[in-house]
């Protein structure tokens, strides 16, 4: 309807031009060519050349794990995401622990369950997370770091004592960016697994609490 | 030295000067913090908004006007970080970047993609969980797209089961026939290597290694641009050198992801 409209004066000038050659100048004439011919010539479309940062990758600096039974002990581990848009990420992550003592042990005085060898737990995983909370976070008058608290959780796989365990993955985290592409994340894990390393089938519940430091590249 | 050649030098340091002029004109174009690499580009739309982080949680906190010149540092999943001349820095999303131009004046588009431009050739990647022949599974898998109903897959799978634990390895050609359906089904064959290990506790056998033909088919549906979920059932045939061929059903829950 618009056009419609824009297109009145437009005919009316061009009647106009035509009813009356001898108004204007041969000059004018082309003034009002240029206007209204077509613009035939395609325009030209280029893609941008930007580099693309959505790899992060994570070295946990210092973390926590607690087996069920066998106390809690440092992890060492990392990650590596792929951000899919500014609410979900995918994260292949890896860690690595060692068992204690389970209660049981230390109490009977009994020889050990476990081996030194099967005392190393490793675990990798998939896991798909949702920045469920983006935001910013203030750090006294000074400071605005932009952060946000994501939810994750995924499928693995937990290796001690000779076994692999498939275990399930639920978790909370917070990224609290320093700059555009370095953060710093806190992240809290609950690794679900069945083992029967006490002779009947145990579900077990298993935390662990990682400080990591992550780069975008 | 002669009244002339004093005008003569004179001019020349004139000359020297305006030449030094007109080139710190055209340093103030890039500014100092503008890096080499990036991209120049006016604002062809009324305004742009733009935020602190790449995320709609994050606040606008400066309009980049029309007309304006900024430049495109880079990239973070739907969103460019641009900087301008007043070294204002934010984050714009792309989908409001769709009327910029280039230095010569032409178009310039930051490119969205999208599963449903099937024409495109492209990688994904995901990952599934399944139920391996009654063992729990999780795999991870990085297709190709070569025309709308062709791709091919690598996938390798992890199966943690109470009697035994399996590894697979495949490459798999995939076939979808409607690519342009909701829910589009596919077919896929393949073959590969399935490497079983039966529990040490329970039987003391070795790790076995077999190749395997692939044969399977599922249904894929696009949740939004760049991600899709999928459903499959997949029968490994295991050529094995025992007396029977094995075959093992496999079923499987996942997403893939427009790379």
């Amino acid at each position: 309807m618009e056009t419609r409209f824009r297109c009145i004066p437009l005919i009316a000038g061009l009647a106009l031009s035509a009813a009356t050659p001898s108004v204007f100048a041969q000059s004018e004439d082309d003034v009002l060519g240029d206007i209204i011919s077509p613009d035939i010539e395609r325009r030209e479309i280029r893609e941008a050349q930007i580099d693309s940062e959505n790899i992060e990758i994570t070295a946990y600096l210092g973390g926590v794990m607690n087996v069920e039974d066998f106390g809690s002990n440092t992890l060492y581990g990392g990650a590596l995401a792929y951000h899919i848009n500014e609410d979900l990420f995918m994260e292949a992550g890896y860690g690595q622990t060692e068992l204690g003592e389970s209660s049981f042990e230390r109490l009977s005085g009994s020889a050990p369950l476990l081996t030194d060898d099967q005392r190393q737990l490793s675990f990798y995983n998939l896991s798909l997370g949702w920045n469920l909370f983006p935001g910013e976070t203030f750090i006294f008058d000074d400071w605005a770091l932009n952060s946000s608290l994501y939810l994750i959780g995924g499928v693995g796989n937990t290796d001690f004592a000779d076994e692999d365990h498939f275990t399930y993955n639920v978790g909370a985290g917070v990224r609290v960016l320093a700059n555009d592409w370095l953060s710093v994340r806190l992240d809290v894990r609950d690794h679900i697994f069945e083992h029967e390393i006490f002779g009947e089938v145990q579900n077990t519940n298993n935390l662990s609490a990682q400080l990591g430091v992550a780069v975008f590249f | 030295m002669s009244r002339r050649n004093y005008g003569t030098v004179l001019k020349l340091a004139l000359a020297l000067l305006l030449a030094s002029g007109v080139a710190r004109a055209e340093t103030i174009e890039r500014p100092q913090h503008v890096p080499e690499d990036a991209e120049q580009v006016t604002v062809g739309a009324p305004y742009l908004n733009m935020h602190t982080g790449p995320g709609r949680g994050y606040p606008i906190f400066h309009v980049a006007e029309h007309g304006e010149t900024i430049w495109l540092l880079k990239r973070r999943t739907d969103w460019v970080k641009v900087t301008t001349r007043r070294d204002k820095s934010g984050w714009i999303r792309v989908a409001e970047l769709d009327e910029i131009y280039g230095i010569d004046g032409e178009q310039v588009a930051v490119p969205l993609p999208d599963f449903s431009d099937i024409e495109q050739q492209h990688f994904h990647l995901g990952f599934s969980y399944g139920d391996f022949d009654g063992a729990d599974s999780m795999g991870v898998n990085l297709g190709y797209r070569f025309t709308a109903n062709l791709s091919a897959e690598l996938r390798a799978t992890q199966a943690v089961g109470a009697y035994s634990d399996s590894q697979t390895y495949q490459l798999a050609v995939i076939h979808q026939p409607f690519p342009r359906w909701k829910f589009s089904p596919y077919f896929m064959l393949g073959t590969g290597l399935n490497i079983t290990s039966p529990n040490a506790t329970i039987v003391a056998t070795e790790d076995r290694e077999d190749t395997a033909m692939l044969t399977g088919f599922g249904i894929k549906t696009y949740l939004s641009r760049r991600f899709a979920l999928r459903a499959e059932v997949a029968n490994h045939y295991l050529l094995t050198s025992r007396e029977n061929n094995q075959e093992i059903v496999e079923w499987k829950l996942g997403f893939d992801v427009y790379l």
